[in-house]
């Protein structure tokens, strides 16, 4: 499985049926049908049983959801009106192009476009003001309300349409990276060296309030759980360094703390020292912003102990995010250690 | 001539403003097949001349009609390399500052020589998690944005100049009912009219000589056009342009219909030629709405129109929404109505075509 695929593929909040298909295949043949379950919500738990019970109890976790946006109704001429799912701002929706419906074999996705009134045809006001989402619509190319009703009737779900794409030195620009560069990065540890038992969680729905890891935190009840996750970096552009999350290309983030959860401090100094000693790029997030999983891990049930590492990510939640690949090699390798080493 | 094809091969040229010499070669190529002579002029201006090929009515000399569509796209070109590699932008014609957050670019590098290399840039955007009350209600400003090349500020300040071309990009996709949707529709989708028009009238009896001008500069003030007017030197001009179709924010007045073309009128516009134009639609079966243009049009008919000694224009319009994105839609159907319109207009203009043409 490769990231270009799952970046590519579709799946929404609710709706994560293909990366679904495509995570349980890959965890199949590595670690046979019978370790694999779901979950009520739709979270897929892999669990490679342990040979020294003594061990730790460890879940490995990332979110298969991505935000997107959902159809609510049709204009008179049209046009589809719709919302947005999990976090996105709206100024990045202008001029874009987004995939109208899941692709499958029988019926391929739409394509439509974002559009908005000309520069010429805006007044002084006009330029300075955000267009909200309520004035924002999808272009299919429907000639009324009747066909844009049938061919994308409400409730339909809509996809940034970004192709995965290598650049600069060593980025790439997609959609999607978060967080399916943490279901890669949780596929390519299938294999990670433990003697105590592993539990693979991909969970769903993440985006519109941690609700997959709260069900799959409470039936697996791990003792740790390690999020593998992506972060806003906010970076470049001059942004004053006290603003600045974490640095694309410089390593994998630690959070010591994020608004959903504390990291347990034990676990984020052994990362720290880990990715010291074994000389694996790393840094702290030094923002306190955003939220993940780990919020819902860490108090499902009877309580875990967390935490949490980050990809760093521009444009994270837009058609282009970007990331290092070298950021997702450490956040891989960090995690390899902390299995060898636990 | 398939639409779509000419559509996705002329959006991926290379044409800001001034700099048209890629997209110039690539419609000398489109025009040679169906025309007598193709020239291009110091401007970049693509002439493209297709000869009578009956005689006039009263065996005098034969009309000569200039078509203009422009080739020029609008851009971006870099302003400033920041301390931490990305770069500020500045606009080449009128680029709206609400398309750029996250947009993918390619900045035509030539640091490292005359010749631009291009880079892949992606134009950066906050996310949604550190978003000031600010940011939820106040645009970006195109000042505020930069391009993320992915590169190492020493890598950046080495292959990139202040002042390299950072073009947009926008694949033309199709959509339902024969639309498409992409950059650059504005004005390339004009020269699919030319050269639908070409096409036609290759197989049909016209006494005027007709020019097919695909122009340059006009994002920056139609400048092309005049001096292909000048060259040309012709009796009458139609120039085709894109115009604003509704969308639900359009103001009363200012949209035509997607799924026509439409005749402006206004006092640049000459009134008889719009009358006749008018009328060869209804004769042919061709719908055709009108744009009232009160004063200056905002296209090639600007400076064509007072070229030389004046010349008699009319202003067909290509209906078109979200001009100047990269997503701008339009009809392929209004387009092809356009070209056998302007097609068979010019095939009726005949010797004496502007006796009574002003009083």
């Amino acid at each position: 499985m490769d990231l270009k695929t799952l970046c590519e593929a579709q799946g929404v909040s609710g709706r994560e049926e293909h990366i679904r298909r495509m995570v349980w295949d890959a965890c199949a043949a590595k670690l046979g049908e019978d370790a694999l379950a779901l979950d009520g919500l739709g979270s897929v738990i892999a669990t490679r049983k342990g040979s020294d019970p003594g061990k730790p109890r460890v879940m490995l976790a990332a979110h298969m959801d991505e935000v997107g946006l959902l159809v609510v109704s049709a204009t008179e001429d049209g046009l589809l009106r719709f919302r947005a799912l999990g976090g996105v701002d709206s100024r990045v929706l202008v001029s874009k192009r987004v995939r109208v419906g899941y692709d499958t074999p029988e019926k391929p996705a739409l394509a439509g476009v974002i559009g908005a009134m000309a520069i010429h045809q805006q007044s002084p006001e006009d330029r300075k003001h955000v267009l909200p989402i309520e004035q924002l619509f999808i272009d299919i190319g429907a000639k009324d309300k009747a066909e844009a009703e049938r061919m994308a009737p409400a409730g339909t779900l809509v996809t940034f349409d970004t192709p995965y794409t290598p650049f600069g030195e060593g980025l790439v620009y997609a959609k999607a990276l978060d967080d399916r560069v943490g279901v890669w990065n949780l596929l390519n540890l299938l294999d990670a060296p433990y003697a105590g038992e592993l539990v693979f969680a991909f969970t769903s729905q993440e985006e519109v309030g941690l609700r997959g890891a709260t069900s799959a935190g409470y039936r697996v009840q791990p003792d740790i759980a390690v999020v593998l996750e992506t972060t806003a970096a906010n970076d470049l552009g001059e942004i004053p360094e006290a603003l600045q999350v974490c640095r694309v290309g410089q390593g994998v983030c630690v959070s010591f703390m994020d608004t959903a959860s504390l990291a347990d401090s034990q676990l984020y100094r052994t990362m720290l020292a880990l990715g010291k000693e074994k000389a694996i790029p790393h840094q702290v997030k030094q923002f306190v912003s955003g939220g993940n999983d780990a919020g819902a891990l860490q108090r499902a049930g009877a309580g875990s102990r967390t935490v949490v590492l980050s990809v760093p990510c521009r444009n994270i939640h837009s058609p282009t995010s970007v990331c290092a690949l070298r950021d997702m090699a450490a956040q891989e390798s960090l995690t390899r250690a902390f299995l060898e080493n636990l | 001539m398939d639409i779509l094809t000419y559509l996705q091969g002329a959006s991926t040229q290379f044409g800001p403003s001034g700099h048209e010499q890629p997209i110039a070669q690539w419609l000398k190529a489109r025009f040679e097949p169906l025309c007598d002579a193709v020239t291009i002029d110091p401007l970049f201006n693509v002439l493209a001349t297709l000869k009578p090929n009956t005689a006039t009515a009263r065996g005098g000399r034969a009309p000569k009609i200039i078509l203009c569509a422009h080739m020029d796209e609008i851009a971006l070109m870099v302003t400033e390399v920041l301390k931490d590699g990305a770069l500020r932008m500045g606009n080449v014609g009128g680029v709206d500052p609400r398309i750029l957050p996250a947009a993918v670019v390619t900045v035509h590098a030539t640091g490292e020589g005359d010749t631009a290399v291009p880079l892949t840039g992606v134009i950066g955007a906050k996310a949604p998690h550190l978003l000031t009350d600010a940011d939820r209600t106040q645009n970006y400003k195109r000042e505020d944005l930069y391009i993320d090349l992915g590169l190492p500020v020493e890598t950046v300040k080495k292959r990139v100049r202040v002042g390299d071309l950072v073009t947009l990009t926008g694949e033309t996709i199709p959509l339902l009912n024969e639309r498409a949707a992409g950059k650059t529709m504005d004005d390339r989708a004009c020269i699919a009219v030319m050269l639908e028009a070409a096409e036609r009238l290759a197989r049909m009896k016209h006494a005027a000589e007709i020019v097919f001008a695909a122009t340059t500069q006009e994002e920056v003030g139609c400048r092309g056009a005049k001096v292909a007017a000048h060259t040309v030197n012709p009796d009458m001009a139609i120039i085709m342009d894109v115009s604003h179709a509704p969308i639900p924010a359009s103001k009363p007045d200012t949209t035509i219909p997607l799924d026509a073309p439409a005749i402006g009128y206004g006092p640049l516009l000459q009134f008889k030629l719009v009358d006749r134009i008018r009328q060869t639609a209804v004769k042919n079966g061709i719908r055709l709405n009108a744009e009232q243009l009160e004063s200056r049009t905002g296209t090639d008919t600007d400076t064509v129109q007072i070229a030389r000694e004046g010349i008699p224009s009319i202003l067909v319009d290509l209906p078109l929404k979200y001009m100047h994105t990269t997503v701008e839609l339009l009809d392929m159907n209004a387009l092809r109505e356009c070209g056998r319109l302007v097609a068979l207009f010019a095939a009726e203009i005949d010797e004496g075509w502007d006796e009574s043409l002003w009083i």
